[in-house]
């Protein structure tokens, strides 16, 4: 039994739990009080200063995120006393804090500009000399300290004692000389490092993947899932649109985290933040037949009906056994439920099986061993994992050849692969990216990354997480589900339970129907 | 323990550190005795300090850039750290201070080029009543005036 | 005549030896709280002698050994604050150096009453000779049985270690105390918490100043009431007055609590020095706001100065006189707190500093006009807005300097 109590918040009434500080209760009530030092990951640190509030009652002004709530307690965080002290912390805070937002990389999502703006907007009096300090300090592999920009919040200190247990950053000296630092030798390059760039409420730390290579400003930002393991870590990519005519360097700049207390908590790791080259390099963006001399471009249209006649054949001749069916653990919850109804169900093929990166090392934390995000789904759906192996192609007449993604490549030894790949008379691929051996496929079909579809995925420890499109579509890409609901359709072997599966959802609600597993919350 | 101390230095801090319940609290007073020693806390000392308490080296050279009395340079034999504060300040450390500079030829914060001596300003001693004062090394001299300042450093070798 | 209390045996010679000290009824304190009194007892007597902390903050020491007592869980430990950085104080010198077993004693009364089996004594740096002479008197009770195990076969076990500092003032507020010994930074912690209940080591902790401490023998020999009657009603007891700066005999004076200021500086600290006129004076250690020449008929208590806009803190009082100019106690009074400020929080770290380069921009001959309406209006953004007592005790000279003086100081802009 949780206890509330009743208290007052710039004359507003809320209940809320016992036990929150007065900074938590306001935030739940949708009353922002600046802070900087503060983070919910850690204990208070009350050293800012900045979320000083006034309390009925008590002559000080008292820390909000510090001070528990208690039965009663009246609380103004907009009145004289509190602005006032507000802006004098601003004010020293800007004393010894340098111009640089025309070339600081935080400009756009800087705290200290955004409480100026809010509540100072006063003329400098500071007309001393500034201390100065190291601008370019390298901290770590990807991590750039700006001394001068430094507020001393010491939250990358803390974030190095408590979340890392690593401690590369230590506070040395004293007073207005404090600086914050690594020990020689000891640079922070553990796999949790760029978390460091995104707690750091100014441009002290920042990450030298961003560094001067765009505005925060022109960025759009889209929530997703990080495939790159099976934690299931939740994600804000962040990409520019484009500008019109003129070609961009990079779409995707950024993969910041999310927060979510059951899978992730606050951070991701660099493996997660620093992977996304694969959302933009090297992708598929046209249907393709490698071997034809095309002069016009082939549709979708074309494909599936290519595809349906080359299924369809097989299965009224009762040939079937000879296809074979190559999924991954990218694919979606929905994805591998289709699947599993259209090949193996309907099509009766037996010879399916799964290629994924190979397993490495997890790192104890957030990092697990897989390297796809959704073993554990293809698992619960009912899928018998049998890794794709080039003696099981041999092993059995396999003269129609369909693959999913291009992961197969890292685990074959690519001469084999292409003289194998030779004996078989219809291979088609539908991958997000390009393989090296493009050459060897009759046709290839690009499809979108998690990033660009929608779906579920179910991570390690089996809790389901649902994702939506964070990022526009790639060239003439398609979601798988899209790909195999309108080949279920043409294949025409149970038209009409295809026919109502018009969205990933329903697509959910049906395999929640047939395995208890789904029907649990997402 | 470390090969470079005597077996008594050794002792020392073994039973410095037998006081506390843990081994980091040890931490200034282990300082105190490798200051003695050494002279100075170079990132030898850090490391040897820090493997001693099971802390990282990072933990050490915190506390000793935190501490006014903890060095991570060598000084001078003689480090005279004259009082510049309240007391001292109204009955003349600052004519005593541009006194020892030109004594010494060096300027607050240097080190003679005999390295014989450091010359600093502290903030209050806690010997206020013998105003003006300074401490050399851990030495107290107060009731300082130009003479006495010469007689004081005459009589170091 | 003014009775002495603590001072009273400072003209023994080797007063420090135990032997000289038993000789003069040492350790009869000890004798009779731990083999005639129960705990419970000498709180009572404790809180009835009105005995307020000697280092600065004059909180009730019974008040705060009650908070201790009542928690049974854990290992207590006492602190003894001999940190002693304030600017002007040198009482705490004295009596460590003069008669440590007394400290002893009331280290040794004081755990027993509370329950406290560990007891560290937070020595600053600088008074490396008076650490070791503390070790040696500590370890001399060790040899008379004073300390240790079963002492006196009470059953009272108790162990003093000697714990010096390394030259941070801020390590003389109780929590960063606490964090310096734990073999950290000197940052002060956030209270709540309060050392009571979550202190060294998260156990329960009394931290008390040295003058504080060395009452309690004689409250236990000679009672509550007698030292009331010292005192005054609210604050028992004499308290030793550390009087410098520019009057003809500085040192310390142990005075009944409530004697006026300028008695203290003409009538015991023999007058201003060289005949000049007395312009100012700072009554309870720097951090205290400063009293002009008019305002130092004024008896020294608590109460008085804090109505006088001012505080006893530690009893430290340093004079200023008429050639001295207010623009260069500034100077030093700035210079000092942005030297000693932790660097923790905002606005001590960058407000004391931005000051003291103000000021040291006016004595360069460069002050501008609005310089004063700066310093005042920075220095009351730090008051009341810190982690730690140290923004308080930074900003309020400054303000009560530039107050106070304010006509001089603009004469150092004018020019």
């Amino acid at each position: 039994m949780i206890k509330m109590v009743k208290i007052f918040i710039d004359d507003k009434q809320l209940e809320v739990e016992e036990g929150l500080t007065i900074l938590q209760a306001a935030e739940q009530a949708g009353i922002d009080i600046p802070h900087l030092c503060y983070h919910p990951a850690f204990p208070p640190e009350g050293s800012c200063r900045l979320c000083l509030v006034e309390i009925e009652g008590i002559p000080e002004l008292e820390l909000s995120c510090s001070t528990k709530v208690r039965e009663g307690m009246k609380i103004q965080t907009k009145s004289q006393k509190v602005i006032e002290a507000r802006q004098g912390v601003l004010e020293f805070l800007l004393a010894e804090h340098p111009l640089d937002c025309p070339f600081c990389d935080k400009a756009g999502e800087c705290k200290l500009q955004d409480y100026y703006e809010e509540y100072g907007l006063f003329d400098s009096q500071f007309d001393e000399y500034k201390e100065k300090r190291d601008k370019k300090v390298k901290i770590g592999k990807n991590l750039i300290l700006d001394r001068e920009r430094c507020i001393l919040c010491t939250r990358c200190v803390r974030f190095l004692r408590e979340v890392t247990k690593t401690q590369e950053l230590g506070v040395f000296k004293r007073g207005i000389k404090s600086e914050i630092g690594i020990y020689n030798g000891f640079p922070v390059n553990n796999n949790y490092s760029g978390n460091l760039a995104e707690i750091c409420p100014v441009g002290a730390i920042t990450d030298l993947d961003f560094r001067f290579k765009t505005r925060s400003w022109f960025l759009e930002k889209g929530n997703s899932i990080c495939p790159l393991c099976s934690r299931g870590c939740n994600i804000q990519i962040e990409y520019h649109p484009g500008l019109g005519r003129f070609a961009l360097p990079q779409r995707v700049y950024r993969v910041k985290a999310r927060q979510n207390m059951k899978v992730n908590s606050f951070w991701i790791c660099d493996k997660g933040r620093y992977g996304y080259s694969y959302l933009d390099k090297n992708r598929t963006s046209k249907l393709v037949r490698p071997n034809i001399n095309q002069k016009q471009d082939i549709n979708w249209d074309e494909v599936l009906d290519y595809l349906t006649a080359k299924l369809k054949s097989l299965y009224f001749m009762n040939k079937t056994s000879q296809v074979a069916l190559v999924l991954n653990s990218w694919l979606s919850n929905e994805e591998l439920f289709l699947a599993r109804k259209i090949f193996n169900e309907d099509l009766k093929v037996t010879n399916i099986f799964f290629a994924d990166l190979p397993d490495e090392e997890g790192d104890g934390f957030l990092l697990t061993s897989e390297r796809s995000p959704n073993k554990r789904g293809a698992k619960e759906i009912g899928w018998a994992y049998v890794p794709f192996t080039l003696e099981a192609l041999a092993e059995n007449e396999i003269n129609c050849l369909l693959i999913f993604g291009s992961f197969f490549e890292q685990l074959l030894n690519p001469a084999q692969l292409k003289s194998a790949l030779g004996s078989i008379e219809t291979k088609i691929l539908l991958s997000s990216h390009r393989p090296e051996l493009e050459s060897a496929f009759d046709l290839i079909l690009p499809t979108a990354v998690i990033a660009e579809k929608e779906g579920s995925l179910t991570n390690t420890e089996g809790l389901v997480q649902g994702f939506s499109p964070a990022l526009p579509p790639w060239g003439e890409s398609r979601a798988e589900w899209k790909i195999l609901i309108e080949l279920a359709k043409r294949l025409d072997i149970n038209f009409a339970f295809y026919r109502r599966l018009s969205s990933p959802e329903l697509i959910y609600q049906e395999m929640a129907e047939e395995i208890p597993f789904f029907r649990k919350e997402k | 323990m470390s090969p470079k101390f005597s077996a008594q230095v050794n002792k020392e801090i073994e039973d410095i550190i037998a006081r506390y319940p843990k081994k980091e609290a040890a931490i200034l007073p282990v300082l105190h005795v490798v200051q003695r020693e050494v002279g100075f806390i170079s990132g030898e000392e850090e490391k040897f300090v820090a493997d001693l308490l099971e802390i990282k080296p990072i933990k050490v050279r915190e506390v000793v850039s935190f501490y006014t009395i903890l060095n991570s340079e060598p000084r001078g034999k003689y480090h005279i750290q004259v009082c510049s504060s309240i007391s001292c300040s109204l009955l003349g450390a600052g004519n005593l201070i541009s006194y020892l500079e030109k004594k010494l030829g060096i300027k607050v914060g240097q080190t003679s080029p005999d390295r014989k001596f450091t010359l600093s300003t502290v903030e209050c001693l806690g010997a206020c009543e013998q105003a003006p004062a300074m401490m050399i090394n851990f030495d107290y001299y107060g009731h300082l005036d130009e003479k006495k300042i010469d007689e004081i450093l005459e009589k170091l070798e | 005549m003014n009775e002495k209390v603590l001072t009273q045996h400072f003209d023994l010679k080797n007063l420090f030896q135990i032997e000289v000290y038993l000789k003069e009824a040492g350790y009869q304190a000890v004798q009779k709280a731990l083999k005639q009194l129960k705990p419970a007892q000498i709180l009572e007597e404790v809180k009835k002698a009105n005995l307020r902390g000697r280092g600065g903050a004059g909180f009730p020491a019974g008040v705060k050994w009650g908070f201790v007592l009542q928690a049974v869980d854990k290992p207590k430990y006492l602190c003894v604050n001999a940190d002693e950085g304030e600017p002007g104080t040198f009482k705490d010198r004295y009596i460590m150096s003069h008669n440590p077993h007394l400290l002893l004693e009331g280290i040794i009364i004081t755990s027993y009453c509370v329950g406290i089996h560990t007891a560290f004594i937070y020595i600053r740096g600088e008074y490396e000779a008076i650490a070791l002479r503390l070790e040696q008197a500590i370890s001399e009770a060790y040899q008379h049985g004073y300390l240790g195990k079963n002492i006196l076969k009470s059953g009272f076990d108790l162990d003093v270690y000697v714990h010096r500092g390394a030259g941070a003032y801020i390590c003389g507020e109780e929590t960063a105390l606490l964090e310096s010994l734990e073999g950290k930074r000197g940052h002060p912690r956030l209270k709540p918490p309060f050392p009571a209940s979550v202190g060294l080591f998260n156990s329960p902790t009394v931290i008390n100043n040295v003058e504080t401490l060395s009452n309690v023998p004689y409250i236990i020999l000679k009672g509550a009431e007698w030292f009331c009657q010292l005192g005054l009603p609210k604050d028992g007891g004499t308290r030793i007055f550390a009087v410098s700066g520019l009057v003809k005999k500085p040192g310390i004076y142990e005075l009944p609590l409530g004697t006026n200021l300028k008695d203290i500086i003409f009538k015991h600290a023999g007058g201003m020095r060289n005949g000049h006129k007395l312009k100012a004076v700072i009554p309870g250690g720097m951090s205290a706001p400063i009293l002009k020449a008019d305002e130092i008929d004024i008896p020294m208590d608590f109460d008085s100065l804090m109505s006088a806009g001012s505080m006893l803190g530690s009893g430290a009082i340093i004079v200023i006189d008429e050639e001295t100019s207010m623009l260069d106690v500034l100077k030093v009074v700035t210079k000092f707190y942005s030297h000693e400020s932790c660097g923790q929080c905002t606005p001590c770290r960058v407000g004391n500093s931005w000051i003291n380069k103000i000021v040291t921009r006016i004595a360069a001959g460069k002050g501008k006009k609005k310089d004063l309406d700066n310093i005042i209006r920075l220095a009351s953004n730090i008051k009341g807005n810190t982690l730690c007592p140290l923004g308080d005790a930074a900003a309020m000279p400054v303000l009560s300097i530039a107050q106070k003086f304010r006509e001089e100081l603009e004469l150092y802009i004018q020019s």
